[in-house]
């Protein structure tokens, strides 16, 4: 165990894209932690998902020993975060582990969207924000230009922050002196009952969950009779160890330290993210404040493609969920694509990257519906209820209002572009707060916007409107009532659940009829004419019609052609096989995502 | 020809009834074909196929199988091109294998290289019948498909042809890209001024990796429209039917008694034998296993396709055949599929014995295909749409496990 003045815990903070892993890949490097012949980029990205797009989901801690300058060694715990709004729960949980923070700016991009929210949630923690100008080997880079941007949109002043590369290793080392100076060694009482809290967890086949866990009061060694202060479960400390990224088990963790503990629990539910550890007997009586639980904040409907593989898909969900607190779903039928789940998301990206591990990693062949929020919808008999999904929405007739999610949006984004931006808010029901120079090339935009819009493409959109410069970030404010309705479309005749969406009333017409010409376009033409409805409550507001396919023959077929075109026909059928039949209707998958790509 | 209804009564290994010879060579690809085919490049190498080919032949008469042949097609590529070539390949039929005197010998042309005297060689050697790949009597469309020949060309062929006593085929396409309805129309009509009494209709098919389809990817041509060929196929039926042609099958029109023969064996199961580079052929497992064809035994096997190396070298070495076997199911599939593309259709028992019925019941109310006639003589047809939508009919009788 080490003495706490001999401690640093921080976490590495930035927007995506902002080039925090490879920092921790040089900061593994410079104190040996990771030799050369393990050494690979992004080694904490350990998903391969993470991998290969090169973004980080989970975050990563891992305990590094720096000898610096001043002649001691000191033990670092770096934890590595998320840059992506969607998992901007997964930074708050590592900061509470932390005292300080590496705040990571482009020095090409500079401050960005998360930057300014990853900032405002370490200072709020109370950490000490130390700001590293990276990439600054890059032709583009600007220190100058980052560092008054920082001074401007974080009130942190410019001169604090160090120049950095993650390619060329430059300034790595003055990051560290930096948080051995900077960042104030944790404090507690090794006298006191152990007091640790759970800041991540992650499920190990054969070990059942590991925690990740910081040792706030007292210290924690292996056999210790433990309770999970939330659920009062009692265990024994199984494994107690350190993360070099490699888990080491140890004789035990004191003030200050950061580790994993294994107590042989599998169930997710009993090791609670936020939780404190203390003693099974003469332990704590006061938690360490935990904090707010995520929830989910976009649905989407899953359907396997083949409905044989229902019961795989349910067993990979709940595999997935053993490591992805925020992932929940239930069970949910539809007349159109048969027997699924309704699964919640944080965001767009969260539900992309688990539709994409659902296919890699479990060879499932799936089917999601367009995205929804969660409404709440007050009857005209005062009854309130939740809709996740609009096929659950009641008849109009019985609705008395309709209250949807709200966000405050924060856009940041070129002088040039406001305009732009401004445009698209307004399509989106977006209601305008205040606007601030940061800097001659950056203008911070608040917005309330409902959530609804938000993951209509609206970051896509924002993306291609300024050209890519604008970076978004978001919290949720609360719901408020809005005008909606239930807009359901038809396909030959018949409603097909699955396409139904909730909309503004004020743009149901014009959405009603966009969709109906897109999916008149994706549809293929089948042997018979269908056509495609949009309707509100029965009546009719937009049609289309997908006109009957009247010639599909292979002409010739002689003696070298029968083999070739049979092959052909099996090829044409395995194409089918891609779609939904619903009813006698082939409905390509796209059709379901559709209603996101209806531009305004 | 023997009814295809009577399969499976045939025992030991025979000498199937038809032959198909491939002469690779053209003097250059059309832009739409995906038949293989080179250049026709120096004469050895010329030499050298036709040599290989004879010897092909010549394996066939040394099995000495029973049974005599009763159509050969020679097609391509150009067979023309090689002139005296072609002749040189009937005489080897002739030495090698047993034949009917009254059998059809069919010999594909091109426009450009049907000659009047080649025409009158062909007829001496024994040819009944000339195919002549006309495509259509508007040069800017016969421009397009990248064929080397003139409208003028095309009358002239034809008149030898017909001149040589020769029972006259012309193939035509239809929805091709820039293609009018008037300009089809006039094409149809010339086709039948011509004298033959056979003529085919193809819609054009955008074949993967052709210079036409690279060129409608390129958005350099208009893909073609398949409503525009639709409404061409209908016109080519009353047109054709008007002069006294009958559609009996998807592609093909005939005055009564000039129906392909060689062709409507490979729609009736019937066995051929496919001879050259990329030529296919059909036998059943014995004949198979005697030809060598098919070397290894295998449980279940009613029907083997085969086909020769592409690759002329390959194909020079005797290496290189692609086999595939069916199994009777997959036969009676097969027949049943293959059996809807003729306007006689197929027995309402051979459709029940291949499991099929319920399949055609579907196809019936959705009005691709009818029953017709009464009793044991009652057969499945297609319908005038269900031709149009041939895929849908064929890909549910040879995949019914929607």
């Amino acid at each position: 165990m080490t003495e706490p003045r001999l401690i640093r815990n921080f976490s590495i903070i930035a927007h995506i894209d902002h080039g925090k892993s490879t920092l921790a890949d040089r900061v593994l490097e410079l104190t040996h932690t990771v030799y050369g012949r393990d050494m690979k980029d992004q080694v904490l990205d350990t998903m391969d998902i993470e991998r290969e797009r090169g973004i980080t989901i989970k975050a990563q801690a891992v305990r590094v020993m720096y000898d610096a300058d001043d002649g001691e060694t000191y033990q670092l715990n770096l934890i590595d975060t998320p840059g992506h709004v969607d998992f901007t729960y997964e930074v708050s949980r590592s900061l509470q582990a932390c005292e300080g923070a590496l705040l990571v700016v482009d020095a090409g991009q500079g401050v960005e969207a998360q930057t300014v929210a990853n900032a405002q949630l370490a200072m709020n923690a109370h950490l000490g924000v130390i700001p590293l100008i990276n990439k600054i080997d890059l032709p583009q880079a600007d220190a100058e230009r980052v560092s008054h941007e920082i001074e401007e949109a974080l009130t942190i002043p410019g001169e604090e922050a160090i120049l950095t590369s993650g390619k060329t290793g430059a300034g790595v080392r003055d990051a560290l002196e930096a948080v051995v100076r900077r960042v104030p060694p944790p404090q507690g009482d090794s006298d006191a009952p152990l007091r640790a809290l759970i800041f991540d967890s992650y499920f190990d086949p054969y070990r059942g969950v590991v925690g990740l866990i910081r040792v706030v009061d007292g210290h924690i060694a292996k056999g210790m009779k433990l309770r999970m202060m939330a659920t009062g479960v009692t265990t024994e400390a199984e494994e107690v160890g350190v993360r070099r990224p490699a888990n080491q088990p140890v004789e035990g963790l004191g003030v200050g330290e950061v580790g994993y503990l294994i107590t042989g629990l599998k169930d997710p539910a009993l090791v609670r993210v936020g939780d404190t550890v203390t003693l099974a007997k003469r332990g704590s009586e006061e938690p360490l404040p935990g904090y707010r639980e995520v929830k989910p904040m976009v649905f989407t409907g899953m359907f396997p493609i083949d409905g044989d593989q229902y019961p795989d898909l349910r067993e990979a969900l709940d595999k997935l969920r053993l490591n992805d607190a925020a992932l929940v779903f239930e069970p949910e039928s539809s007349h159109a694509l048969g027997f699924g789940f309704r699964v919640g998301f944080l965001g767009l990206l969260h539900l992309e990257v688990v539709k994409e591990r659902l296919e890699r990693e479990f060879g499932l062949d799936l089917l999601a519906t367009a995205p929804s929020v969660e409404y709440h919808v007050r009857k005209t008999n005062g009854e309130t209820i939740v809709v996740q999904s609009p096929q659950d929405m009641p008849d109009v007739g019985s609705i008395d209002r309709i209250e949807e999610p709200f966000l405050r949006a924060m856009i940041l984004v070129p002088p040039d572009y406001v305009g732009a931006v401004m445009e698209l808010a307004e399509g989106r029901r977006a209601t305008f707060k205040d606007m601030q120079y940061l800097s001659k090339t950056t203008v911070e935009l608040h917005y309330d916007i409902p959530l609804g819009e938000l993951i209509m493409d609206f970051f896509d959109q924002l993306k291609s409107r300024t050209r890519g410069y604008a970076s978004l970030d978001y919290e949720y404010i609360g719901y408020r009532e809005s005008q909606l309705v239930k807009l359901d479309i038809l396909l030959a005749g018949k409603p097909i659940d699955a396409l139904s969406f909730i909309v503004h009333k004020d743009k149901a017409y014009y959405r009603g009829k966009t969709l109906s010409e897109k999916l008149r376009e994706i549809i293929p033409r089948q042997f018979f004419e269908v056509p495609i409805q949009a309707a509100i409550g029965g009546r009719v507001i937009a049609r289309e019609t997908v006109r009957a396919k009247r010639k599909d023959v292979l002409a010739k077929c002689y003696g070298g052609d029968v083999s070739r075109k049979r092959k052909l026909l099996e090829k044409q059928k395995a194409g089918k096989k891609r779609m939904k039949a619903v009813g006698n209707v082939e409905v390509p998958q796209e059709a379901f995502m559709a209603i996101l790509k209806v531009d305004e | 020809m023997s009814d295809p209804e009577g399969i499976g009564t045939l025992t030991g290994p025979s000498l199937p009834a038809h032959l198909y010879v491939h002469v690779p060579f053209c003097r250059l690809k059309c832009s739409y074909c995906d038949f293989f085919s080179v250049p026709v490049e120096d004469a050895e190498g010329v030499e050298a196929v036709l040599a290989g080919i004879e010897e092909e032949i010549l394996e066939w008469g040394r099995a000495r199988l029973s049974g005599i042949l009763d159509t050969v097609y020679v097609g391509g590529g150009t067979p023309t091109i090689i002139g005296p070539g072609v002749i040189r390949i009937l005489e080897s039929v002739r030495t090698s294998l047993p034949a009917r005197t009254d059998g059809e010998v069919t010999v594909e042309a091109n426009p450009d290289s049907a000659t009047a005297r080649l025409v009158e060689a062909l007829a001496a050697a024994g040819v009944t019948r000339v195919s002549l790949g006309v495509q259509s009597f508007d040069d800017e469309i016969i421009g397009l498909l990248g064929r080397l020949h003139t409208v003028e060309e095309a009358h002239v062929a034809a008149r030898a042809v017909c001149d040589a006593g020769l029972d006259l085929a012309i193939d035509l396409m239809c929805g091709v890209p820039g293609q009018s309805l008037r300009s089809w129309h006039c094409t149809l009509e010339e086709g039948i001024e011509t004298g033959a009494k056979h003529v085919s209709v193809y819609p054009l098919a955008l074949e993967d990796g052709t210079p036409l389809a690279v060129a409608v990817g390129a958005g350099l041509v208009s893909s073609p429209d398949s409503d525009a060929a639709a409404d061409m196929m209908l016109l080519a039926e009353d047109v054709l039917g008007a002069a006294g042609f009958e559609r009996y099958e998807v592609a093909n029109y005939a005055v009564p008694g000039h129906e392909s023969r060689h062709n409507t064996a490979y729609w009736t199961g019937e066995s051929y034998i496919g001879v050259g580079p990329a030529a296919h052929g059909m036998l059943d497992p014995e004949t198979a296993g005697a030809s060598g064809v098919r070397t290894g035994v295998g449980t279940d096997v009613a029907r083997v396709r085969y086909s020769n190396a592409s690759d002329i070298e390959e194909w020079l070495q005797g290496a290189g055949r692609d086999v595939e076997t069916l199994s009777k199911a997959e036969v009676a599939r097969e027949d049943v599929m293959l059996g809807l593309r003729l306007a006689r259709g197929v027995g309402a028992r051979i459709v029940a014995a291949a499991g099929l019925e319920e399949q055609l019941r579907q196809l019936e109310a959705e009005g691709l295909v009818e029953l017709a006639g009464g009793g044991v003589k009652q057969r499945w047809r297609t319908t005038t749409r269900g031709w149009l939508l041939g895929n849908e009919v064929f890909r549910r009788v040879w995949l019914p496990d929607q």
